[in-house]
């Protein structure tokens, strides 16, 4: 209750703030607005970040640790016998200070000192609230107060909120750096652990992959082979029968939407070829499996081809159905972001509009549709769903997409949900394949992204 | 439009942090929760929903793991940061009984509750057929004897291995290796019918190496692996009416129209064979219980007494119509005794 | 050259009236009988370029349409639940006891007065729900003044004679192989006959949460999860996405340390997704000591995971903004941030709309990283919070899907009918704004 009550208490300081700052930098040159540093909303903004800033950081670290500090607290005047002993025996105690302080009925007699224990976190719970709240609320009055105080025709505000946005855009762009680093890190440790029961070297060149290994300690396995390649083939084959679907047709969708279709036509059929993004795999997944792979077979078998019931073929084809949008749509809006003047250039030297889309716009636009292309490939090695029930989990080394391929990624899932034991090789090798997935597809993008520079100059 | 702008960004940002640092504060639990085993989930689930209506407690929140992720995840430790119930479709094994106690889990209570029986089944649209696990095992190993020499599995055809058999290709959709049922599969077809085999005994003389030829499957595209989904197997086999599928016993007991299963050594699978133990291809399944969570964590005892109740586990119970094969009455009240007691799992 | 510019013309505006004959103009090379093949050529290379692109967007809405179409066709039944009409005699010891089967099974025993043996009763028993009683419950709790009164009421009939009357069983099978006993089925019938079994829309399946019998299932603590899983996500992989969007764009020093961060932004975006569960599960819930099945931990790694999406979607459009903005906006003083917050951002606004839904799409339609936090699992009570255990759509979609009660299938495709209804609604937000952001140059 207090917490919200502070919220709101900041966020209208924050617009008080802001309001204060924009009339008292207008008044102080009495209106002649050309005569301020910066303009006034940036003054109101300087005020609302003085007003709303400080206070906040102080709301977030106090909310993060409030509850443990209370607790501490709680604990250290319960007497020895209860509050000492093991984590475990401390970690269920806290928990049973916690449901009492919530009221929740555990179904049997609590023990009276851990009745008082709740109590007393119900109270300091209460007072700590409160007193964020008061010293939340005079924090943020007296930064207004200093905020506006500083308001004047010389205040360089523009510079000062502009370095704060810059801080925060830099902070936002550092998330996608920790998130690897939490990923790398992640994986890292079992992975090792994986690795120093499966030489890397029979990991990354053996091209059998076969986990099938003992289940007890009791009993002899048979043949665990982690042999990685032919699941990296697999992998390979699958996206390439993608993108063999979603590019041309994606593309050509692209195109006709933007360059050919009318306006309203466009508006859409754009948002309706997303719905193909947003349509759960499961579904995808039974229609590869139930229509498209006895599809495919049958066709085949009319062509006198032997194909297994379970292709690589159909997954890969219900994959690029899936994976259209990300091209279509993206690209699109590339191509619909070419400047029009080039296009009238080409008009203007003769050239048809066919002619004008490959030559010159779809040129233009090539980085954002390369840019879509790998968000496609990324989305079609990251698919697990539709290869698992539409082409197996076998693990054959072929290129032959009649034949059942299996993926890296099916493998992952299948390994980390199975009934195995979790420090078996058998669910290790998940987190070995995780990250020797993630160093290639890291390369991948490199390769990617040099290609890109080099077309891209051309048109910058 | 400048106002609007930065003021929308200012506050876009404030809510952004604010979340982001949301409160890592000491949890506390009212509610059981279950995690595990994929086989067993359906039965667990069942029970809490029972269980939650009752209305004294609220309704245990069960989770479908896997029975290795679901045993990791309850051997972590002690506290409302960690589940109360590990749902498994094989029994727990000394290392991981290890793993608990070293993190402080160091009593649990073992319920069996009964068991899965593991279907080889086929379309209506196909012959009825009787398999053994003999059969089972020269069509789906990776090497057999012949001529008192292992060789690469030779066989394409049923009729191959037995002339009786129809002569269509051998096409079994079964679990991957990662799976219980798989597990389940090798060692009580694979392991049995390769024993009863003396030629294998002939073949390999050293008992481990002939262990490993017996329960190794072939991977040159007559045994299929397909995913955990059940209902995709049925439905591939309603498509293909050569194939057979492996799966649980629930899935066929709902698809009987579609589906028949085959004889196994001559005995059908029934709910009766399998609790009568004829039916070879059946595994028991078990819940978990953390001993300490009791009394801290509301309505742990409360659940057990409704899982090992005769409401749910009895010869009409619920989780019987749910395709559970419950044990006979005499095991089920002396399981039901020591289970509502928490009498602590002897490792 | 007057004259090659004509010809442009001519060639870009493919109207037979003004395509020059070789016969109506003094010889020239460029009327020449070569340039009129190759002018038609051109022409038809044209038109067969635009049939292609017609085409691809066809066969792209064709298998839209084949997939709905599947999905409709399955799924439409579910909207439909079949109850049984009873006539309920409340006693009011009973009611004080919260014993709500004793009545229904007097009303159904009322309506066969042959069935007299404990077999045919049971087999009675089996005709409604387990959930009727608390049906019962639920109205009397609303309206106590109920009890003694004998009540006219429409309960929830059993999956399987829902399906029954949805035609899901083969009648002509024997009862052995259809599952579903002949007793049952006659008893069905004879209520059917009697107009006291019949269907009606079903609220049950947008208002209850999850359950193991098909007839009392819902996705009412889906949707709620979902939605609040969404939540988080938008409120945090959108503006920090559009954010680091632009500092790598318009901000960012070009060097070794940016390029990095792009190769790693575009390498986070190839990362199975089931892998942000693993970093959930190790951060938010290990570290951070969140609660497992929060939406708020479900929302926060689906940010991580949708914001690759975003920025690479965000950066693409800000690209194509022409530079001729950005220098006019700083050639009239405007500072570097307000260039890009006045002039570039909204006019790369429709392109990070773009990348905004098909991210949340994914997000949408996610269920692997969930696994990891605990979201994939049995929740009945639906969720009241972000910190409350909560499932999504796909998972209930998931669920049911691999579920063996064959009631089941028709609500999976139900369910996914819905999800695609939020689906639907969010891109049609979308075309709304793109609307009046869109410009072309």
């Amino acid at each position: 209750m207090q917490l919200t009550l502070l919220a709101l208490t900041l966020a209208l300081l924050t617009v008080i703030g802001f309001l204060i700052g924009r009339s008292r930098a207008s008044s102080s040159v009495g209106g002649r607005v050309a005569e301020l540093h910066s303009v006034p909303a940036y003054h109101g903004v300087y005020v609302a970040l003085w007003a709303g800033l400080p206070a906040l950081l102080l709301f977030v670290a106090w909310t993060a640790s409030e509850g443990w500090l209370v607790l501490q607290l709680v604990l250290s005047a319960l007497p020895e016998r209860l509050a000492t002993g093991d984590g475990q025996s401390v970690a269920l105690l806290k928990a049973d200070i916690l449901n009492l302080a919530r009221g929740i009925a555990t179904g049997r007699e609590p023990d009276p000192l851990v009745m008082e224990a709740a109590r007393r976190y119900t109270a300091f719970r209460d007072l700590a609230d409160w007193s964020l709240l008061a010293v939340g609320a005079s924090l943020a009055v007296a930064g207004l107060a200093w905020g506006s105080h500083r308001i004047g025709p010389d205040l360089r505000a523009r510079p000062v909120v502009e370095r704060v946005v810059r801080v925060a855009l830099v902070l936002c762009s550092l998330v996608a750096i920790l998130t690897t680093v939490g990923i790398v890190l992640s994986l890292l440790f079992e992975a090792l652990r994986f690795f120093s029961v499966v030489s890397p070297l029979d990991f990354l060149f053996g091209t059998h992959w076969s986990p099938q290994m003992a289940m007890r300690a009791d009993q002899v396995g048979s043949s665990g082979s982690f042999g990685a390649i032919p699941l990296f083939a697999g992998t390979l084959l699958i996206t390439v029968v993608a993108m063999l679907v979603a590019v041309p047709v994606g593309l050509m969708a692209a195109i006709y939407m933007s360059e050919y279709a009318g306006r309203g036509v466009r508006t859409w059929l754009k948002p309706a070829l997303e719905i193909l993004a947003g349509i759960p795999t499961v579904v995808y997944g039974f229609f590869a499996a139930l229509t498209m792979a006895p599809f495919v077979r049958s066709v085949g078998e009319a062509l006198g081809l032997d194909v297994s019931s379970e292709s690589a073929l159909a997954a890969g084809i219900v994959m690029g159905v899936m994976i259209i949008p990300f091209v279509s749509s993206l690209s699109d809006d590339v191509i619909n972001a070419v400047p029009q003047s080039l296009r009238d250039g080409s008009y203007g030297l003769g050239a048809t509009k066919s002619e004008t889309i490959k030559q010159v716009v779809l040129p233009a636009a090539l980085p954002g549709i390369v840019a879509a292309v790998m968000l496609a490939v990324s989305r079609a090695i990251g698919e697990t769903m539709i290869v698992t029930m539409a082409s197996g989990l076998t693990a054959n080394l072929t290129a032959n997409p009649l034949q059942a391929v299996t993926t890296v990624t099916t493998q992952i899932a299948t390994l980390l949900v199975g009934d195995q034991e979790f420090d078996s090789p058998k669910t290790l090798s998940a987190f070995g394949l995780g990250l020797v997935l993630f160093l290639v597809t890291l390369c991948l993008n490199m390769v990617a992204l040099r290609v890109v520079r080099t077309y891209r100059e051309k048109y910058d | 439009m400048t106002t609007r702008t930065h003021a929308v960004a200012a506050s876009a940002f404030a809510f952004t942090l604010s979340l982001a640092a949301a409160p890592a504060v000491a949890q506390s639990r009212d509610q059981i929760r279950a995690v595990g085993s994929s086989t067993v989930f359906p039965f667990t689930t069942a029970v809490a929903e029972a269980f939650g209506k009752t209305g004294k407690f609220k309704t245990p929140v069960v989770e479908s793991t896997g029975t290795g992720g679901g045993l990791k995840l309850f051997c972590a430790g002690v506290g409302p940061g960690h589940p109360d119930i590990a749902n498994a479709s094989r029994r727990i094994k000394k290392s991981e009984v290890d793993q608990c106690a070293g993190n402080g889990v160091t009593t649990m209570t073992e319920l069996k509750i009964g068991y899965d029986g593991i279907a080889l089944a086929s379309s209506k649209k196909a012959a009825p057929v009787s398999l053994s696990t003999v059969i089972l095992w020269k069509a789906l190993a990776k090497e057999v004897p012949v001529n008192g020499a292992l060789v690469a599995n030779p066989y394409r055809l049923w009729s191959d291995i037995d002339p009786s058999l129809p002569k269509v290709a051998i096409e079994v959709l079964g679990p991957p290796p990662t799976s219980g049922t798989r597990d389940t599969f090798n060692e009580l077809a694979m392991l049995e019918g390769c024993r009863k085999l003396t030629e294998v005994a002939g073949a390999v003389p050293d008992e481990k190496a002939r262990e490993r030829v017996c329960m190794t499957i072939r991977e040159d595209g007559a045994y299929v692996e397909a995913g955990e989904n059940d209902n995709l197997i049925v439905q591939k086999l309603a498509a293909n009416p050569n194939a057979f599928g492996i799966f649980g016993y629930s899935y066929l007991d709902q698809n009987r129209d579609t589906l028949q299963s085959a004889k196994m050594d001559g005995v059908e699978l029934t709910a009766e064979t399998v609790a009568a133990g004829k039916y070879e291809l059946a595994r028991p399944l078990y819940i978990y219980v953390k001993n300490a969570h009791a009394g801290v964590i509301p309505g742990i005892r409360e659940f057990i007494g409704e899982y090992t109740s005769e409401r749910a586990l009895g010869d009409d119970g619920y989780l019987v119509d749910k395709g559970l094969i419950p044990e006979p009455k005499a095991l089920r009240d002396a399981a039901r005794v020591e289970a509502v007691n928490l009498t602590p799992l002897q490792f | 050259m007057t004259d090659l510019v004509e010809r442009d013309v001519a060639a870009v505006t493919p109207s037979p009236a003004s395509s020059p004959g070789p016969s109506s103009a003094p010889k020239s090379r460029l009327r020449s009988e070569a340039f009129a093949r190759r002018l038609r050529a051109r022409h038809a290379a044209e038109r067969r370029f635009r049939l292609a692109g017609a085409a691809a967007v066809a066969l792209a809405a064709l298998i839209l349409l084949l997939l709905l179409g599947s999905i409709v066709a399955k799924g439409a039944s579910a909207f439909w639940e079949a109850r049984i009409r009873l006539e309920v005699t409340l006693d009011p010891a009973e009611v004080a006891d919260r014993n709500y089967t004793a009545a229904l099974r007097r009303a159904l025993y009322a309506q066969f007065p042959q069935v007299t043996d404990r077999a045919g009763k049971r087999v009675l028993n089996d005709l409604l729900s387990s959930g009727a009683p608390y049906e019962l419950e639920a109205m009397v709790a609303k309206n106590p003044a109920l009890a003694g009164t004998t009540q006219t009421v429409w309960v929830r009939a059993d999956d399987q004679i829902d399906q029954l009357v949805k035609g899901a069983y083969r009648r002509d099978l024997p009862e052995t192989e259809r599952g579903l006993s002949d007793a049952k089925v006659a008893a069905a019938d004879a209520l059917l006959a009697s107009g006291a079994l019949a269907q009606s829309f079903n609220t049950t399946l947008f208002t209850a949460g999850d359950s193991r019998e098909p007839e009392q299932a819902g996705i009412g603590g889906a949707i709620i999860g979902s939605l609040l899983t969404l939540l988080v996500t938008m409120a945090l992989s959108v503006p920090v996405g559009i954010a680091a969007a632009v500092y790598l764009e318009e901000f960012a020093p070009k060097n070794r340390w940016t390029d990095l961060i792009e190769v790693n932004i575009n390498n986070l975006a190839a990362v199975p997704s089931i892998i942000f569960g693993l970093l959930g599960l190790a951060v938010f819930l290990g570290f951070f000591g969140m609660p497992r099945s929060a939406p708020l931990v479900g929302g926060l790694v689906m940010a991580l995971m949708t914001l690759p999406v975003i920025i690479i979607s965000a950066r693409v459009a800000l690209k194509a903004v022409p530079p001729s903005i950005r220098q006019a906006a700083l050639g009239i003083g405007a500072s570097p941030l307000q260039t890009v917050l006045h002039h570039v951002l909204p006019l790369a606004m429709p392109g990070i709309l773009t990348g905004t839904i098909i991210g949340m799409a994914r997000a949408l339609g996610e269920t692997a990283p969930l696994l990891m936090i605990g979201m994939v699992a049995f929740i009945v009570d639906i969720p009241r919070g972000l910190t409350d255990s909560a499932t999504v759509l796909p998972v209930q979609i998931y669920m049911w899907a691999d579920s063996p009660e064959r009631a089941f299938t028709e609500r999976t495709s139900a369910a996914i009918l819905i999800l695609l209804g939020v689906l639907i609604l969010l891109n049609g937000a979308a075309v709304i704004l793109r609307k009046i952001f869109e410009r072309r140059w």
